[in-house]
């Protein structure tokens, strides 16, 4: 391979960054070549949106260098790295749908089409139009962006990408964040034609969560894996199992889930559905939910499986079917209804669903039972400040004290307050979105502890998670969704545990 | 000791400032004018916070929820009128006709805001539109006094009880009720949830909707309170009788610390605040500045609260 002995364009060496009560990234060094593709895969919270952040200018790593063509440098922010030859192409594409194609690719370089403050539309649209010849599409750059379909937004945002060229010094190096993921078979096909076309001008690095693409399009292969790169291959000699075993870094440890710990689920029926259905999300969804039963919903994008989840903590409600709560027929119409029903929704969203940031641990704990604390109207603030202290001790969440803002705690400890609120409502059903998203391992390993503690007491739990491994490891029963339908059931129980390999046919 | 002195960061200065200039402003305006700090002087300066403060405090528990009501002075002048026209016939009961036409009119702005999902500030505009053109319309565009059969009325208001002005016990009462609701009720606290963060005050179940309708209702009622307080001291009614009273409420809540942002705030610093700008107005009165100047100050002053309280580098868009 001619990349092998290409000069590198862009090194990162040894790079580590912090966040409070998170290592998101140690030691982690990454070199791009002229001209190659270089593609980073990993799981989500790997630090795959880390470093890309950092080599966006969004962060500043702690320590570690980052050196173009060969010389030390620092990227301050996103227009920084722009000069210095580093272009990205994001996942949530960042075109403005309300302006034209032409505009969107110069916009904030509309200098070099100005004179006395007048902009020359005429000289930017025939600008704009030599760099959509780049990546050969054909769309004309007057048109308004809401206009083109995702894929043609696709290749004008690598076109605009492409405009750094005019006033980088050296080689750019663009970063395509899951660039696919709306995109179909043949649009991707054409966008990576487009992409070794331009090797010649630029090195790319390709970050997706499709293993099959990510073999296709790169040269070389960097995997991650809780903040660290586990393995840098070439792509010749990798394999989709090889990556995927590579990601996922072990083989299922019982002890991680804490499956010894796993019970067997009761005989009482907390959560019943019969062909459940809400429009296009998703059809004819039946389940039941047993007391101390973990049941794990497993699906790509696109599945159902996340709009199932939201309407089971009332935020979307179903049209056609039937769900009952303890025997009792309910249409969930909003959290509220939910919560008044025993369900409690810890969701992916910590920060912005789970957990007022600016409110006390206290305050949060009891924020979905204040009327238990009620008497008269008024709120009785010790029995308030003994039950939040009560539920900090019982959970171990590290804080300083009730009083302090829940911005202040780690992820972890966020997400055992999160807990604690619905433990405190003494709801009997918990919807787990994502409850270990963005969380390190330690601080996983505290909420699954804490998972089989509240369902060996009869808590019933509907999960969805990143990963399929997670979703294996704790629960009893897992089902399979695809295209909005349950494709396949299986148990899970402890010493029943499914491989990977038997859901994954279920899932694509 | 060591503790506070380490803590004693941004946070800090902001939580105290507004209580530390309000003491300087009373020192500052003290020195160049010593009749000012006779006791006196003083009975007069809350008898005069009164009316300003029952309108900020009302307004606290929208803006805590991260809203805004500019209907406040349409409807305490609304509300003279109605205590105008109606005193000498329904007696005491025309004062819960006022404050109650005043809740009503807050649960409407709610629902338009809430169900029509309008911003409060477009809804809370068009309702005071509104309540003008009633307050017009029923007053026949003019002032009318109070005879003397309805100023026996007024007595609550404008009589003395130990030596002090009625109003200065109005006013304390407003401050209790508002802020037991405020500090020690689910209201209070979910206000404060909703200010600080509505999404996730919404998946805990609460009823978002119904918290806002109440906060607008509440502001709306005090409101009106503060246009009975006001036609009982001015012993009239007017519909731009509290015409020049929304600029310094706001300013009073700022002021006093509240954020504008919602989820961080509380009455007692809508009672700094308010004596804040009332020291500011009889100061000014006190110095010889031009009465129809102040609203110059308060403007400057409403800005000038806004870029220290708020903590602008945690806000990249301001719309």
């Amino acid at each position: 391979m001619t990349a092998i002995a290409a000069a590198p364009a862009l090194s990162m060496v040894k790079i580590d960054k912090r966040f409070p009560g998170v290592q998101a990234l140690k030691d982690v060094s990454i070199e791009v070549r002229r001209g190659e593709v270089v593609g980073l895969i990993g799981e989500n919270g790997a630090g795959k949106s880390t470093l890309m952040k950092i080599l966006s200018g969004v962060y500043q790593p702690d320590s570690g260098a980052i050196l173009i063509a060969g010389d030390p440098t620092r990227l301050a922010n996103a227009a920084d790295a722009n000069r210095k030859g580093i272009g990205m192409v994001f996942q949530e594409q960042s075109l403005l749908t309300n302006l034209t194609v032409g505009e969107n690719i110069y916009l904030g370089n509309e200098a070099q089409f100005t004179r006395f403050g007048v902009v020359n539309w005429k000289s930017l649209y025939a600008a704009a139009e030599r760099q959509l010849e780049k990546v050969k599409v054909d769309v004309d750059p007057r048109k308004r962006t809401e206009d083109l379909s995702f894929a043609e937004r696709q290749m004008v945002e690598l076109a605009k990408a492409l405009t750094l060229e005019e006033h980088a010094a050296g080689h750019l190096v663009i970063l395509l964040d899951e660039p696919t993921s709306v995109l179909e078979r043949v649009e991707i096909e054409i966008l990576f034609a487009r992409v070794r076309a331009l090797r010649a001008r630029a090195s790319f690095i390709f970050v997706s969560h499709r293993l099959e693409e990510v073999l296709q399009l790169s040269d070389r292969i960097y995997v991650m894996k809780d903040g660290a790169v586990v393995a840098e291959l070439l792509a010749a000699d990798a394999s989709v199992t090889m990556l995927h075993h590579l990601m996922v870094g072990r083989t299922l440890q019982a002890e991680y889930y804490r499956e010894p710990l796993q019970k067997p689920f009761r005989e009482e029926i907390y959560l019943e559905s019969d062909a459940l259905t809400l429009g296009n999300a998703y059809r004819d969804i039946s389940f039941t939910l047993h007391s101390g039963e973990i049941l794990g919903i497993a699906g790509v994008i696109g599945s159902g499986r996340e709009e199932l989840t939201r309407t089971l903590a009332g935020f979307a409600p179903h049209d056609r079917g039937k769900l009952s709560v303890a025997g009792r027929e309910v249409s969930l119409r909003t959290p509220a209804e939910a919560v008044d029903c025993g369900i409690g929704y810890i969701p992916r969203e910590r920060r912005v669903e789970g957990l007022v940031l600016f409110l006390s641990v206290a305050a949060n704990i009891t924020l979905a039972d204040l009327a238990r604390l009620t008497s008269y109207g008024l709120i009785d603030a010790g029995e308030e400040r003994r039950l939040a202290k009560d539920w900090v001790d019982r959970l171990n969440i590290r804080t300083p004290g009730i009083n302090t803002l829940c911005l202040n705690l780690s992820g972890g400890n966020q997400q055992k307050v999160v807990l604690a609120k619905w433990l405190n409502a003494k709801v009997r059903i918990l919807i787990l979105d994502h409850p270990t998203r963005g969380l390190d391992v330690g601080a996983k390993e505290d909420v699954y502890e804490l998972v089989r503690a509240v369902t060996a007491e009869g808590m019933a739990i509907v999960l969805t998670s990143d990963t399929l491994e997670e979703t294996i490891g704790l629960s009893h029963t897992v089902l399979v969704m695809r295209d909005g339908e349950i494709t396949y059931r299986t148990d899970a129980q402890a010493g029943h545990k499914p491989r990977q390999i038997d859901l994954i046919g279920h899932m694509v | 000791m060591k503790r506070s002195i380490e803590h004693f960061g941004p946070e800090q200065i902001r939580r105290w400032l507004p209580l530390a200039t309000l003491v300087i402003l009373v020192i500052l305006v003290g020195l160049a004018q010593p009749t000012f700090l006779q006791f006196s002087t003083l009975v007069e300066l809350a008898s005069d916070t009164a009316v300003l403060f029952v309108l900020a405090t009302g307004v606290t528990f929208v803006i805590m929820l991260g809203g805004i009501d500019l209907s406040i002075q349409s409807m305490a002048s609304l509300a003279s009128v109605i205590i105008a026209l109606s005193v000498a016939r329904f007696g005491y009961g025309s004062f819960v006709l006022a404050v109650g036409t005043g809740a009503l009119a807050g649960v409407l702005s709610g629902v338009v805001h809430v169900r029509l999902k309008i911003p409060s500030f477009i809804a809370t505009l068009a309702t005071g539109g509104v309540l003008f053109s009633i307050a017009l319309v029923i007053s026949r565009e003019r002032s009318i006094m109070l005879d003397d059969a309805s100023r026996e009325y007024q007595n609550w208001i404008t009589g003395k009880t130990l030596g002090l002005p009625n109003v200065i016990y109005i006013g304390l009462l407003a401050l209790a009720f508002a802020h037991t609701l405020q500090a020690r009720t689910r209201f209070g606290r979910y206000s404060a949830a909703i200010g600080a963060g509505e999404p996730a005050a919404y998946a805990s179940g609460i009823k978002v909707g119904r918290q806002k309708i109440f906060a607008f209702a509440l502001s709306s009622g005090f409101a009106a309170l503060a246009g009975v307080i006001l036609a009982g001291r001015l012993a009239s009614g007017s519909p731009t009788l509290a015409a020049e009273l929304l600029l310094p409420s706001i300013a009073a809540v700022v002021v006093g610390g509240t954020a504008i942002t919602g989820g961080v705030g509380s009455i007692w610093r809508t009672l700094v605040g308010s004596l804040i700008i009332s020291v500011v107005r009889i100061g000014m009165t006190f110095l010889g500045v031009n009465i129809f100047a102040q609203n110059i100050v308060f403007g400057v002053v409403l800005i000038a609260a806004v870029a220290i309280t708020i903590d602008r580098t945690k806000i990249p868009i301001v719309k």
